[in-house]
């Protein structure tokens, strides 16, 4: 019995991360920002809702459910990566930085980036 | 007790849902949206597996699967084609 | 490497072949594998390489450190929403790193974009160089090059 309130429990706390990092995406002002938002706590609140519900599987119905661990390290591994490309995509289709910007080491190396890839395609 | 704890956390995954398509809808730029709907993937893969542990049956754990993959190839083909125009290239001279 | 762990293998088959019980029975399995790791050890010197369980010991800690990371991460990030009001200043910096070769910097990008509040931009052709976009760069930016030189020498106890 104690068993099925642990996993109610973590699947709880990942709802309650997944939501407090969807107010993220609605209050940061900018793109980067946002994906920072979106891409780590949105992975942990999965990671933690899939690992209750394979606690719960198992020590339960005695269902080692090896689907799960397999969603649980396919989304670990890739999730930062298509967060990465995003926002590589995102700054080199020149969406603009916020205001509140401090310091940026990117742009003056990146017109030259950009020379050298359209004479490339020429 | 249980039954009520699972159903505030659908209760807040669909709330998460929800704000990614007012996301979707709204945001300046086509960056946003991406982001926006792979947040919206990642939070269904969840919805599913609590739905699962609702009703105690493991018919739905394939889906997962097959979502997440589906979510990342479709992020990974959305960013490749803001980025370059196309999203498989045609390498001349290599 | 893999010659090392191959004449583990080979020495728990022979093992169990020579215990001649009626079942392959996993345990007894385990115990020629252990075995195998005692005489492999006594004789690393001839393969003219590190002894392989070191760089297996060193994976497992590269694993923890993400895990730890991906926890810190999320905790650094939630604490900035939940803040009221918006102070934050999010900035690009640069960093150059000593590693080379593809997965030591796929290793070391993985990592960092599960850093608390950082995520990769760009890496350069050469393959050496990052840019990083941190979420609030006056306060977090000596912590992340601390880090940073943390996670290059774990990484580097496992493939050198």
């Amino acid at each position: 019995m104690i068993v099925e309130y642990i996993a109610a429990t973590l699947i709880l706390i990942g709802s309650i991360i997944g939501f407090i990092s969807a107010i993220g995406i609605l209050k940061f002002p900018d793109v980067y920002t946002r994906a920072h938002a979106a891409t780590k706590s949105s992975t942990l609140a999965v990671l933690l809702t899939l690992s209750g519900a394979f606690i719960y599987f198992w020590l339960t119905e005695g269902y080692f459910s090896v689907r799960l661990i397999l969603g649980i390290v396919f989304i670990f591994i890739t999730a930062p990566v298509a967060g990465h490309l995003i926002i590589r995509a995102a700054y080199r289709s020149g969406v603009p930085l916020d205001q509140s910007t401090v310091e940026d080491e990117l742009a003056e190396v990146f017109t030259h980036d950009e020379a050298l890839r359209n004479k490339e395609e020429d | 007790m249980l039954h009520l704890m699972l159903t505030v956390a659908l209760i807040f995954f669909t709330l998460t849902i929800g704000i990614g398509l007012f996301r979707i809808i709204r945001g300046p730029s086509t960056p946003d949206r991406v982001v926006a709907l792979d947040m919206i993937g990642v939070n269904l893969l969840s919805a599913i597996a609590t739905v699962s542990v609702l009703f105690t049956t493991q018919v739905f754990l394939e889906a997962i699967l097959i979502l997440g993959l589906l979510a990342f190839i479709s992020t990974i083909a959305l960013s490749k084609f803001i980025d370059r125009g196309v999203i498989v290239e045609y390498k001349r001279d290599r | 490497m893999p010659a090392q762990f191959l004449v583990n293998i080979f020495i728990a088959f022979l093992w169990v072949l020579l215990m001649d019980e009626d079942r392959f029975y996993f345990s007894t399995f385990v115990v020629g594998y252990s075995i195998g790791i005692l005489i492999v050890f006594l004789m690393h010197r001839f393969f003219g390489q590190r002894f392989y369980l070191r760089r297996f010991v060193a994976t497992v800690k590269l694993i923890i450190v993400f895990i730890s990371e991906l926890f810190q991460s999320s905790y650094f990030v939630l604490k900035y929403i939940l803040r009221p009001g918006y102070d934050m200043k999010p900035g690009i910096f640069k960093y150059e790193t000593i590693l080379e070769g593809e997965w030591e910097v796929s290793a070391l990008a993985l990592l960092l974009t599960l850093t608390p509040g950082s995520v990769v931009m760009e890496v350069t052709p050469e393959g050496n160089t990052f840019y990083i976009h941190a979420m609030d760069l006056v306060a977090s930016k000596q912590n992340l090059i601390i880090s940073l030189g943390k996670f290059e020498k774990a990484i580097m106890g496992v493939t050198r």
